[in-house]
């Protein structure tokens, strides 16, 4: 597909007679193709949240239990609101290695990404530390399931975005991208979606610790 | 050997599901045993040594089989192999069985795979009906029938129609627009390749302990949380199904938004195109939450967590209102891209622009706009909020206008038509128009309130469901296999096999599933393996239709094997059609064109002399532009 990203107008091919790969297509949109994809992936990932959302709604909301969060359950919302500042910087240090790789600075860049790798595993790190130490399980009633369920698909989010962001501090520190759109679409690509997964933990996070 | 399993394929993918098989098992076994429990977990809605291994060595087959492993070196930030193409194209028949990047060879695959699974599932529905043909029991036990009902639904929804109708527009979509493939080519054939392996694990659950899952294809809560094993095959199968799906409708989505020829701005676009585009939409937005659900099942049946259990604060309703807000959008995944090949159809073979072309496209938009709205009419009767009813009543009765529209639009179309009714793919599109229109009235029965009480959990709502999915989407998906076999095989079908294949899924369809309706209204409960004596009768009559039906289909096989090997050449463009798909030879050259041709106007103008859809590359542009005045082409140059 790398070599299909190219931009033709029809007759760009002509000449070439021992081509044969794909001729060129025409594109006949400007977004970029791969951050379209990103954000109708982030669309459906949306909506993944928002099941589960509609499920905390029907326990919390439709069955009305009397007490929320149920007796004798504490939730540590300074900690975990410790964790969102960690998260929300994050979304600032991966923008600024874009920014900086948009002026050829690899340097910025890779500060950048290291950065922002660094407080995303200090965010899994303290929300795994809070599973251990919240004093109720999965099991523990409805709320155990929907608290777990939440912030541990919103985690799995995290892991995720870690991964794309392992493999572009990789790439950045093998001398890869460019200031050119199309040579640092692999760090583009992965900061929407982590801006996604920083967004998501807000609402994530006034729902479940503050509402 | 050892090279053999260094290279991606099939010995590896064996190898690598049995690495996959073996990691999940250990790692439940390793995990229970550090924690102090017993190895194995054996209650019935447990047996995570079985359950992760299920999911684990999917991930292990796909591996070996190549499909991450140009990801695999971008993400370690090794050069990626050069796209050399070799992986494009198909030349013999193994190269089917390759992790092909081509979106026709992936069109094929889908194709096969999925007329696969209908027969399947058909065997199934035979098997219903042999049961149900008398009174009492006596082709298969309650458990059974429940597992085979399940099971059939399962295969015919998650593997048939909806990646049929991905399938066709696999292979014809990105010719139709102009493009030389899909947008993702490597995530193409990762959607289908997801396929098979939910397929398997849907058919490998009647192996379970306990029987093949059997709380219907619904598997509603807390029928679904106290179930045996099977029921898990059926989250994780659903899973699989659903993250083909959704990759799918992305991939469809941005190849018609960025890779459309010059020339074809919106309302240049075939309808499948805007069919498909209004299908991904639906995807997108809603499969997701099928996902969701049955996350939440498996959870609650895996880790004892408490989404559906009353006496822990869960809320057993919750999964109804979740579950259908897919899945009554996806009875429009299931028809949308049918409405497109039938528009495709009917304009080619009555010769006819397609009547007010821009509302087709709109009232597709506004099917998508009202799918999302209607979703609780499935739940007159299960206790939900009353204040509900009526709402949803008035948005479900509201879907009729926009399908209204696309049934008047197609009489308008074959009005003053000239109708080429030896084809069996108009043929199929006149049948479809019929029995969806039965079908759709009996869903604006059921969409009543009052009507619905009466109707719930009887034979009518069998017989509304198989007359819009068979009669809807089945007998469009048949017109668009006609249609385009010629273009797909280069090939000619027979088409007097055609029309005793028509005739036979006609009149098979009308007489399986008319009575149905009867015995509906009179009471027969649905979900039954056994029913009261006075319906006897009439399900006789509706078993012995249904096999007329079974057996048209393998009229349909006949033909189309037959037909793929030794039928007459084709030629490129055998139903004088405009769209670009049949401007390039058949079947089409590996990059579909050596140049993106240029879109001159609408796709449809039959009748109007010198009217062009397109110019492919290669034709002198100064002189075959369309002159505007039809004189001027009539005067000889």
């Amino acid at each position: 597909m790398e070599s299909a990203s190219i931009t033709a107008t029809g007759q760009a091919t002509t000449d070439d007679h021992h081509h044969h790969g794909p001729p060129a297509y025409h594109q006949s949109a400007r977004i970029d193709q791969t951050v379209l994809g990103i954000l109708l992936f982030i669309l459906s990932e949306i909506m993944l949240f928002a099941s589960f959302f509609a499920a905390y709604f029907f326990i919390r909301v439709v069955t009305g239990p009397e007490t929320w969060p149920p007796p004798g359950v504490e939730l540590p919302v300074l900690i975990a609101g410790i964790n969102t500042v960690v998260l929300i910087s994050s979304s600032f240090t991966v923008h600024y290695a874009l920014e900086a790789i948009r002026k050829d600075n690899h340097d910025g860049l890779k500060l950048g990404l290291v950065l922002t790798w660094l407080l995303g595993a200090t965010f899994l790190f303290i929300q795994i530390n809070e599973y251990i130490h919240i004093g109720f399980t999965p099991r523990d009633g409805a709320f155990g399931s929907i608290f777990f369920s939440l912030t541990g698909l919103h985690g799995a989010h995290v892991f995720v975005g870690l991964l794309l962001l392992t493999f572009a501090t990789v790439r950045a520190f093998r001398g890869h991208f460019g200031p050119a759109h199309k040579d640092h679409l692999g760090v583009e690509v992965p900061g929407i979606y982590w801006h996604f997964v920083d967004i998501m933990w807000i609402i994530v996070f006034a729902s479940i610790y503050i509402l | 050997m050892a090279h053999a399993l260094k290279e991606p394929g099939w010995y590896r993918a064996a190898l690598g599901t049995v690495i996959g098989a073996a990691f999940g098992f250990f790692l439940v076994v390793g995990l229970r045993l550090l924690a102090g429990l017993d190895a194995f977990q054996t209650e019935q809605t447990g047996y995570p040594q079985l359950v992760v291994p299920l999911i684990t060595a999917p991930f292990g087959f796909l591996i070996g089989f190549g499909a991450f492993d140009y990801w695999f070196r971008w993400a370690a930030g090794k050069p990626t192999v050069p796209d050399d193409h070799s992986g494009h194209g198909a030349t013999r028949w193994q190269d089917y069985f390759t992790f092909n990047t081509d979106h026709k060879v992936i069109g094929i695959q889908y194709i096969v795979t999925t007329f696969f699974f209908f027969f399947i599932g058909g065997v199934l529905a035979l098997l219903i009906r042999a049961e149900l043909a008398q009174p009492g029991t006596q082709v298969l036990d309650a458990n059974l029938y429940n597992g085979v009902f399940s099971t059939h639904a399962v295969v015919m929804i998650f593997l048939f129609i909806i990646p049929m109708f991905a399938g066709i527009a696999n292979y014809v979509l990105p010719i139709m627009i102009g493009a030389p493939d899909m947008a993702f080519p490597r995530l193409n054939a990762l959607s289908f390749w997801l396929l098979p392996i939910a397929g398997l694990i849907f058919l490998g659950s009647f192996l379970a302990p306990g029987g093949s899952f059997d709380a219907g294809w619904t598997g509603y809560a807390p029928l679904s949380t106290g179930a045996p094993v099977g029921q898990s095959f059926f989250n994780i199968g659903v899973q699989f199904a659903g993250a083909s799906s959704i990759a799918t409708a992305i991939n469809f989505l941005v190849t018609i938004i960025t890779m459309r020829a010059p020339g074809m701005n919106l309302w240049r676009m075939p309808l499948l195109v805007w069919a498909n585009l209004s299908t991904s939409l639906l995807v997108v937005g809603a499969t997701p939450f099928i996902a969701g659900v049955q996350f939440m099942v498996f959870f609650d049946r895996i880790m004892g967590m408490n989404f559906f259990q009353f006496l822990e604060g869960g809320n057993v309703l919750s999964y109804q209102h979740i579950f259908w807000f897919y899945s009554h959008p996806a009875v429009y995944i299931m028809m949308l891209p049918g409405f497109g090949i039938i528009s495709e159809v009917i304009a080619t073979h009555a010769r006819k622009p397609v009547f007010g072309y821009r509302l087709m496209a709109l009232a597709l938009l506004g099917i998508v706009v009202l799918a999302y709205s209607v979703w609780a009419h499935h739940m007159f009767v299960a206790g939900m909020f009353s204040w509900l009813r009526v709402p949803i009543m008035i948005t479900t009765l509201l879907i009729a206008v926009p399908t209204g529209i696309k049934i008047f639009s197609w009489l308008g179309t074959l009005f003053y038509g000239k109708i080429h009714t030896y084809s069996t793919a108009m043929l199929f599109s006149l049948g479809f128009i019929v029995t969806f229109t039965v079908g759709g009235i009996s869903g604006v029965m059921l969409g009543l309130v009052p009507l619905d009480i009466h109707m719930s959990d009887t034979y009518f709502v069998v017989a509304h469901i198989h007359f819009v999915l068979f009669g809807g989407s089945v007998f469009t998906i048949f017109a668009g296999i006609y249609h385009w076999f010629p273009k797909m095989t280069g090939r000619m079908y027979d088409e007097r096999l055609g029309r005793v294949h028509f005739w036979g899924t006609m009149i098979g369809t009308w007489g399986t599933f008319i009575p149905q309706h009867w015995i509906g209204l009179d009471g027969m409960p649905r979900r039954v393996v056994d029913y009261a004596t006075q319906y006897g009768d009439w399900n006789l009559v509706i078993s012995v239709f249904s096999l007329v039906l079974g057996l048209a289909q393998l009229v349909f096989l006949y033909n189309m094997v037959v037909s793929w090997k030794w039928g007459p050449k084709a030629g490129d463009n055998p139903w004088r059609s405009k769209t670009i798909e049949w401007l390039v030879s058949s079947p089409p050259p590996t990059f579909n064109f050596d140049e993106i041709p240029r879109v001159v106007g609408g796709p449809y103008e039959y009748g109007t002399p010198g009217a062009r859809h397109a110019i492919m590359g290669g034709e002198d542009a100064e002189t075959s532009v369309p002159e505007p005045k039809p004189s001027t082409v009539a005067a000889p140059s």
